[in-house]
């Protein structure tokens, strides 16, 4: 900043704008490779989960093949369908792509001086925010000139539209804990133990993260959500007109939005960055920590596309209006009570987060048990040759 | 009011079983076999990568047609047999012989030869009912199954070549002519000996 | 005053080309957005015209033809169409045949029902079921590679008998993958069919009631599943179906309305199991003897028509033969299960999803070309 308004003698506001630029194209570059090697993972991981091998062929272990994706896809021919809106048609995918990226500009990629912008209503701008790619996929689907895809986009519209409540109502939670609004301010009010995230603080929050964690996968069309893009019904939804590197931007926006599932849910329940108190302040190692914990949410979330069918319209809505609704209200009406209790017993807090965590950890014992059942049985030898 | 609880449980309790499988599937070794590198008709190779899981190519297998024409009688069976009419033969008559099969257990009398046994792979449906027709085993399936070609002519595969079918023809006129040379002799002793008589 | 807002219905196609459909076929649905008003089937994409061909060909070189009506389930296929000719001839079939026709035939249909059960859950967009279905099929290949040679169309029965005999240590490799198949395809079942939120696409869908079933001409698991006990194998046992114990599933409203699609595939779930019993005492009891019965080489029945039913996976399916004496058949009628099951479309599909009519027809298990020959 300095250097650019001494040496350079620019104004103060011009050196803002090359600063922000220059930040900004960080970003996008760090979200595009994301949403590439999320794309790979996919790939990798749904060929494991099926007894088959990924991609496996460009470059070692196929991890070129979102590079041969992309060059592929700007190679082919520039298509618009006869009768589509030529305008609605060109802007559409772009505008998919600026729902999702303009989250970025909040959400933490390593500690709290490595948000953009840290704004003091950081969370509120985070919701809303996202709510510019619904237009994006109702324009795609009326501008196709395409009866499938316009269905598509409706009944996307719908659930997107739907979901947003739940999901506002479950941040609540983690905004009652830290007292404000801002990203880094929720950062901060979590400590490195799992004890001390959010999620696990009291049996109330909990439910938020899974009423959040689902909301999210609604609202980014992944299964068991994905029946605007159903491949057996609607042969891909609002996408089906669209080829070549438009089809492109909405690949990436797709799988950037399981990069910001991962992001935002870490950075607001699993802890973000924070470290141990003999370590702080270690750039790397809070990017890295923060990346892991990301990975691990994205790893779940791609499981969850490969073991789940997916529910029609009308469960989807009931899903969103009778189960995860109530369930928001509930979190943030008891997590009110018990702050209000704890107010008056400090004590209680740390007890419960450990009673909650250790809940946590006998479930997550007794998973281990069936996964290693499971696997006994599916390797009994069948003994062919 | 118990069903919408008893969903709630009922969900989460298959939801958490289903990811518990998957990730259990994670685990399990690939069974696909990567074809070019692997060799498939290599039991041992198939034994040491995917530790008797998966079946090698048997010897069975019904891969491209081979004639052997060294056993092959010329019975025109295979012909008949065949329901989509792909198989061509042109016979000639040749030297008597016996010919072991690897079918029948006694040999086989040989009296007529091929000139031309042309197979169409292209319109071949694999069905092996020529193999089943064939009394010596002249006809038979192999392993190969890797038959391309550029050109759909091509796919025509003949069994006799050139100079096997000039020589089959220059035996069968040289059989021709020696047989009416025979024929002729007989009338002619025959009409000696109605002479004689007279 | 009031004024009526005009609406119009849509109709989309949903065509030739689709994902979802299985094969070629095309549905022209006139829907207001969601719920679907009428529904008309267009079948025929896939006619090969397998019935005329059989006029030009012998009696023993139809039967690579029957392989190609239902490919999926062909050794079933191959099995109703030698079983018409010798009922027509008169040939006996020797008992090790016998038992080796049961063993392919079963096979054959664990092969197909795990291919129909995986197509439904793809359909409802669980997709790793259908892959593991599918290596557990690629085994159940393997084996019957075994004994024919070759892995979809396995032209492997013939009227008399079967064409070749079966390997050495081949009993043992068959009970040996079974004692793999049956745990694994209940972990299987595990993920996708007790899963909830299947369970909830799935009951209370498209529901035929018995006597609904029985006025459309449903047969075999389509019909099992509307609660009617009614299975070839046993009502008119051929082959030595009668000597072996096996229990015939059929559909109980264990979860939504009886004859609903979850009762429809729940039926091909138990049916795999009870395959799987069936090979197994198959395997036991196995004779020593011939495989081919005493059957000229031109083939020539009398004249006279016949018909017979065999249970194949999609059903009851019936060859009805016309012989004029010749060594071609003179006419040759199939009638397959797959088509009965189509013309339910219509009368179900009204008022429902269009999600609800992709789980529709997965779970009639149509498939294209036993559906227009």
């Amino acid at each position: 900043m300095n250097l650019l308004t001494d040496t350079l003698g620019m104004t103060e506001l011009w050196a803002n704008v090359v600063i922000m630029l220059i930040v900004c194209t960080i970003v996008f570059a760090v979200f595009a490779l994301m949403s590439g090697i999320t794309s790979w993972a996919e790939r990798r991981i749904a060929g494991r989960m099926q007894s088959r091998y990924g991609c496996n062929r460009v470059g070692p272990f196929g991890i070129l093949q979102f590079v041969a994706d992309a060059v592929k896809l700007i190679l082919k021919e520039d298509l618009i369908p006869d009768g589509a809106d030529r305008f609605l048609y060109k802007i559409t995918p772009y505008l998919c792509l600026m729902g999702v990226l303009a989250t970025l500009v909040v959400l933490p990629l390593g500690s709290r001086a490595m948000i953009v912008a840290d704004l003091n209503v950081g969370v509120l701008y985070f919701i809303s925010i996202t709510s510019i790619v619904v237009i994006g996929i109702l324009m795609a689907g009326w501008s196709s000139n395409n009866k499938w895809s316009l269905l598509g986009g409706m009944r996307s519209a719908a659930q997107i539209v739907s979901y947003e409540i739940p999901v506002a109502m479950a941040l609540l939670t983690p905004i009652l804990i830290a007292g404000s609004l801002s990203m880094g301010d929720l950062l901060d009010s979590q400590g490195w133990l799992p004890w001390e995230w959010a999620a696990f603080q009291t049996p109330f929050s909990a439910l938020a993260f899974f009423v959040f964690f689902i909301g999210s996968l609604a609202e980014g069309n992944r299964t068991p959500f994905d029946l605007p893009e159903a491949e057996s019904e609607l042969v891909s939804g609002f996408n089906t007109e669209y080829s070549g590197f438009r089809f492109a931007v909405f690949f990436m926006a797709e799988y950037g939005n399981v990069f910001l599932i991962g992001l935002s849910t870490t950075a607001l329940f699993l802890g973000g960055p924070n470290l141990p108190g003999f370590l702080q302040g270690n750039p790397f190692l809070s990017v890295a920590v923060m990346m892991l914990k990301t990975f691990f949410v994205m790893f779940v979330v791609i499981w969850l596309r490969w073991t789940l069918p997916r529910f029609r319209i009308d469960q989807l809505m009931d899903l969103s209006w009778k189960y995860l609704l109530p369930c928001a209200l509930i979190a943030f009406f008891g997590q009110s009570v018990f702050m209000l209790v704890a107010h008056e017993i400090p004590a209680i807090t740390p007890i419960t987060a450990i009673v909650v965590f250790i809940v946590f950890l006998l479930t997550m014992v007794k998973f281990f048990g069936r996964i290693r059942t499971n696997y006994k049985e599916q390797s009994i030898p069948v003994g062919l040759n | 009011m118990n069903a919408y609880f008893n969903n709630i449980k009922n969900g989460i309790q298959t939801v958490f079983e289903g990811m518990s499988i998957s990730l259990a599937s994670f685990f399990v070794h690939p069974v696909t076999i990567q074809y070019p590198e692997d060799d498939i008709s290599s039991a041992e190779n198939l034994k040491k990568t995917y530790k008797g899981q998966l079946g090698p190519m048997p010897e069975n297998y019904r891969g491209i047609l081979d004639v052997d024409l060294s056993i092959c009688t010329a019975c025109q069976l295979c012909v008949k047999a065949c329901p989509i009419d792909c198989i061509v033969i042109d016979a000639v008559k040749c030297d008597k012989s016996k010919v072991q099969g690897t079918k029948a257990e006694k040999p086989a009398v040989k009296t007529r030869t091929c000139t031309r046994f042309d197979i169409h792979m292209g319109k071949c449906m694999f069905c092996g009912l020529c193999t089943l027709a064939c009394p010596t085993g002249a006809i038979a399936h192999t392993k190969v199954f890797e038959m391309n070609k550029f050109q759909l002519q091509d796919l025509v595969l003949p069994f006799v070549s050139e100079d096997e079918k000039e020589k089959a023809i220059k035996r069968d006129s040289e059989l021709k002519a020696e047989a009416a040379a025979a024929k002729a002799a007989k009338a002619a002793k025959e009409a000696e000996k109605t002479e004689e008589e007279k | 005053m009031t004024s009526e807002l005009k609406t119009e219905h849509i109709t989309i196609n949903m065509g030739p080309q689709h994902p979802s459909t299985h094969g070629v076929i095309r549905f022209v649905i006139k829907t207001d957005g969601e719920i679907i008003h009428e529904c008309d089937p267009d079948v025929g994409y896939l006619h090969r015209g397998i019935e005329k061909i059989a006029e030009s060909v012998t009696w023993q070189g139809f039967v690579p033809f029957t392989d190609r009506v239902d490919y999926v389930a062909s050794m079933n296929a191959n099995w109703a169409y030698c079983l018409a000719v010798e009922k027509m001839l008169g040939t006996e079939v020797p008992e090790r045949a016998e038992y080796i026709r049961v063993i392919a035939g079963e096979l054959n249909r664990i092969s197909s029902h795990l291919v129909a059960i995986g197509a439904a859950d793809m359909d409802m967009g669980a997709i790793t079921p259908f892959v593991q279905f599918l290596r557990e099929r690629e085994y159940i290949n393997d084996l019957l590679e075994m004994i024919c040679g070759a892995r979809l169309t396995y032209n492997y029965y013939s009227i008399g008998g079967v064409n070749y005999d079966i390997p050495e240590g081949y009993s043992k490799k068959v009970t040996g993958f079974l004692d793999h198949f049956e745990v694994a395809v209940e972990q299987m079942h595990r993920l996708v069919t007790y899963n909830q939120i299947f369970i909830n696409r799935f009951a209370n869908v498209g529901a035929v009631s018995p006597e609904m079933a029985m006025d459309y001409n449903f047969v075999g698991p389509n019909l099992r599943g509307s609660g009617v006990k009614y299975d070839v194998r046993r009502n008119k046992p051929y082959s030595i179906y009668d000597k072996l114990d096996f229990e015939i599933p059929i559909g109980t409203a264990s979860v939504g309305t009886l004859g609903d699609c979850y009762d429809r595939y729940f039926v091909r779930v138990e049916e795999i199991r009870e395959s799987v019993k069936i090979l197994r005492q198959c395997l036991q009891q196995i004779p020593a003897g011939e495989i081919q019965g005493k059957v000229k080489n031109a083939i020539k029945p009398p004249v006279g028509h016949k018909y017979v039913r065999t249970e194949t996976p999609r059903g009851d399916t019936g060859y009805f033969i016309y012989s004029d004496g010749k060594t071609s058949p003179s006419r040759l009628k199939i009638r397959t299960g797959s088509f009965t099951g189509m013309s339910i479309i219509p009368e179900l599909a009204r008022n429902i999803f269009i999600a609800d009519l992709v789980a529709i027809i997965g779970s009639l298990d149509i498939v294209a070309p036993e559906l227009d020959r």
